[in-house]
């Protein structure tokens, strides 16, 4: 069992739910890399596969969705995609922390934290209770709670910011290295945001994590990622360092996110929104490129053609973008 | 012109377990938005800013001051004389997948309040159709594919437009957005946005909006005013551009400090303020409400509660013994 930071290893992961339309894709083809000790931001709208993508960690898609291919290798653990039921309810919890969308409502309403932390412990096979118990308090200290009276709390005695850390929390104390944070800033305000943000840097240093933000919000992942990953109707369509990506984008997706982004200075008729709208699971076309009803830059080849990624080494780290387009104009 | 006097709300928790309290919303807050014009409420949850949205949209009590609508004073009316003023003010929700009914059509939901008016005016059917597909084209849908879907068949972004076209069959002088596009896709919010700024132009109607992110209060039109409410009380105001550019209350300050930088696009400024601990409402009301969490609090602070005011050679209204202009919002780097 490795205690330190895990690398991830998502390859050709393809995860398609059954509608009455046959099996559709909700994420295709996806190759990402979690370096060890790293956070990785995933950035897309509702629909863009980004939670059922973060889901696959953890092997955890729900029927009527299921991982048709690929392959999702983490350090210590092995492919989760092979993992079956003990196994992988082990792997959970001990191996990787999920920090639930909307974990502001994913606490149990009739039992103390406290409770809740106690069965997790035993869920697990944690012999040493009242160490978890301190280990808890411990981290509710360091994220600025007063850990004692959280645990003795319901999770209507907290607010929205202190639950968020309280599912922080939960995901870390039996020591789990890999963490996705599923939304964890929707719903709170900027100031309890930044709060957030602050303590997840924290904690992922502290910790030694490899951490995995999933988000719609460009502003949380530029906080806080290294690197940034774009999904667009179940597509990896750029990644690269964080940096680099929101300085320069390539992909016209990534370029019109940006742009959309209301801002605090200059022209207001800078930002624009872009036209069209994301597609759902039944309007994703089957083949060709997934963005190009919104693209600019259309060619033919587009309705054809699935772009492949074409990676780049970068000074930062390695650049991946999946256009036609651009593949074009670089080769021109 | 809808105003506001001196409006407090006062909630009262009665409780078995953990003791009775108090709760104040709103300490005698004043606002003034024109006809036609646009106003932003901003701050923290649990500021205050939603109740007094639902106070503007006649759809909570207050215990003192008052609302004036037009030139009518609504607390001398009984409430039953109030529905037709408070009809003119229509609040849009945050939340465009709950606030359609589920099982009616947009064209059933549209129907509903075009027919109640179809009966007070006596207008035939064929004016209710027209009405219809008259608003869905002013929040810039097509009537014809969308009258017959039902709301789970739209995305978020085009709900959240039916919402508003339904709020226009009324013909409303003023739309109160309380959060309207944080549940919309990134890439779809400045539509809505510029839905709300576009039907202030051509309609006329007013719009109060109601957010936390400062920036989008920025998109319903330069001229609004920004009103940053902290503990039920207004502590600064002004025109929205100045506010941001130039903030000189340090809570303003710390809610734009808080706003995510976009590293590789945009530098940090330079003096960002950080509240010293969270809100809490339990907290002293004596002095200054945010004096304890504030980095910059002198001894007056403590004893004393300032006033909204125009001092200090500043443009805007503040309630700070010590305004003082910081540098806290990031800049793009292109500016640098």
């Amino acid at each position: 069992m490795t205690k330190s930071a895990p690398g991830v290893r998502i390859d050709g992961l393809t995860v398609v739910y059954k509608t009455p339309a046959g099996e559709l894709p909700a994420v295709r083809d996806v190759r990402l890399t979690l370096e060890p000790g790293t956070i990785t931001g995933i950035v897309g709208e509702s629909g863009s596969g980004k939670s059922t993508l973060a889901l696959s960690l953890l092997n955890a898609v729900q029927p009527p969705g299921r991982i048709s291919a690929g392959s999702v290798e983490i350090d210590g653990l092995g492919d989760v995609v092979g993992l079956r039921n003990e196994q992988l309810r082990k792997a959970r919890g001990k191996h990787i922390g999920y920090v639930f969308q909307a974990a502001q409502n994913s606490l149990n309403p009739l039992k103390t934290v406290g409770k809740q932390l106690l069965d997790l412990g035993r869920s697990h096979g944690v012999n040493d209770l009242p160490g978890l118990v301190r280990e808890a308090r411990e981290l509710l200290g360091r994220m600025g709670l007063d850990g004692a009276r959280v645990l003795d709390s319901h999770q209507h005695e907290l607010s929205g910011g202190m639950r968020q850390r309280v599912g922080i929390m939960l995901a870390l104390v039996l020591n789990a290295h890999l963490v996705v944070l599923d939304e964890p800033t929707t719903a709170l305000d900027m100031i309890t945001q930044a709060n957030i943000l602050k303590i997840v840097r924290e904690v992922h240093a502290e910790r030694g994590l490899t951490t995995l933000v999933i988000t719609h919000d460009i502003g949380v992942v530029a906080e806080v990622a290294d690197r940034l990953a774009v999904m667009y109707g179940g597509r990896l369509v750029e990644q690269g360092p964080t940096r680099e990506v929101l300085g320069a984008p390539r992909h016209p997706y990534t370029k019109g996110l940006i742009k959309a982004i209301p801002r605090l200075v200059g022209d207001i008729d800078e930002a624009q929104a872009l036209p069209g709208r994301p597609p759902t699971l039944a309007t994703v076309p089957a083949e060709g490129c997934v963005f190009r009803e919104r693209c600019p830059l259309r060619m033919d080849v587009c309705d054809t053609v699935d772009p492949e990624a074409r990676v780049d080494a970068g000074a930062g780290g390695p650049r991946a973008v999946a256009c036609h387009a651009v593949t074009v104009k670089e080769h021109a | 012109m809808i105003t506001g006097t001196g409006i407090v709300k006062t909630f009262k928790q009665r409780g078995k377990v953990l003791g009775a309290r108090e709760v104040q919303a709103l300490r005698g807050v004043d606002f003034a938005i024109p006809k036609g014009g646009a106003a932003s409420f901003i701050g923290e949850s649990g500021c205050g800013k939603t109740t007094l949205g639902r106070i503007i949209a006649g759809l909570e009590t207050y215990d003192a001051g008052d609302v004036v609508i037009g030139d009518v004073p609504m607390s001398p009316l009984k409430p039953k004389q109030r529905q037709p003023h408070f009809r003119k003010i229509q609040l849009i929700h945050q939340d465009p997948y709950s606030a359609l009914n589920p099982t009616r059509t947009v064209h059933q939901t549209l129907h509903a309040p075009l027919s109640l008016r179809a009966g007070q005016t006596g207008r035939s059917r064929a004016w209710m159709e027209e009405r219809a597909a008259e608003v869905l084209s002013l929040v810039g849908l097509d009537p014809g594919s969308v009258l017959s879907r039902y709301p789970h068949q739209l995305s978020g972004g085009m709900r959240q437009r039916v919402v508003i076209a339904r709020a226009l069959t009324v013909d409303p002088e003023m739309l109160v957005a309380d959060e309207a596009v944080s549940m919309i896709d990134v890439s779809l919010r400045l539509g809505i946005l510029a839905l709300l700024k576009d039907l202030r132009e051509r309609l006329g109607v007013s719009v109060l909006f109601i957010t936390h992110d400062v920036a989008t209060a920025r998109y319903i039109g330069d001229d609004g005013e920004l009103y940053v409410i902290y503990r039920g009380q207004v502590v600064e105001r002004g025109p929205v551009d100045t506010i941001i550019a130039d903030p000189v209350h340090p809570y303003t300050q710390s809610l734009l400090s808080a706003i995510p930088v976009l590293h590789g696009l945009e530098r940090p400024g330079e003096q960002p303020v950080e509240p010293l601990e969270s809100l809490d409402e339990s907290q002293a009301d004596e002095g200054c409400l945010f004096a304890r969490r504030c980095p910059f609090r002198g001894e007056r602070c403590e004893g004393e509660r300032p006033l909204l005011q125009l001092t200090g050679g500043v443009p805007q209204e503040h309630a700070c013994f010590f305004p003082e202009r910081r540098s806290v919002i990031a800049r793009p780097m292109s500016e640098v």
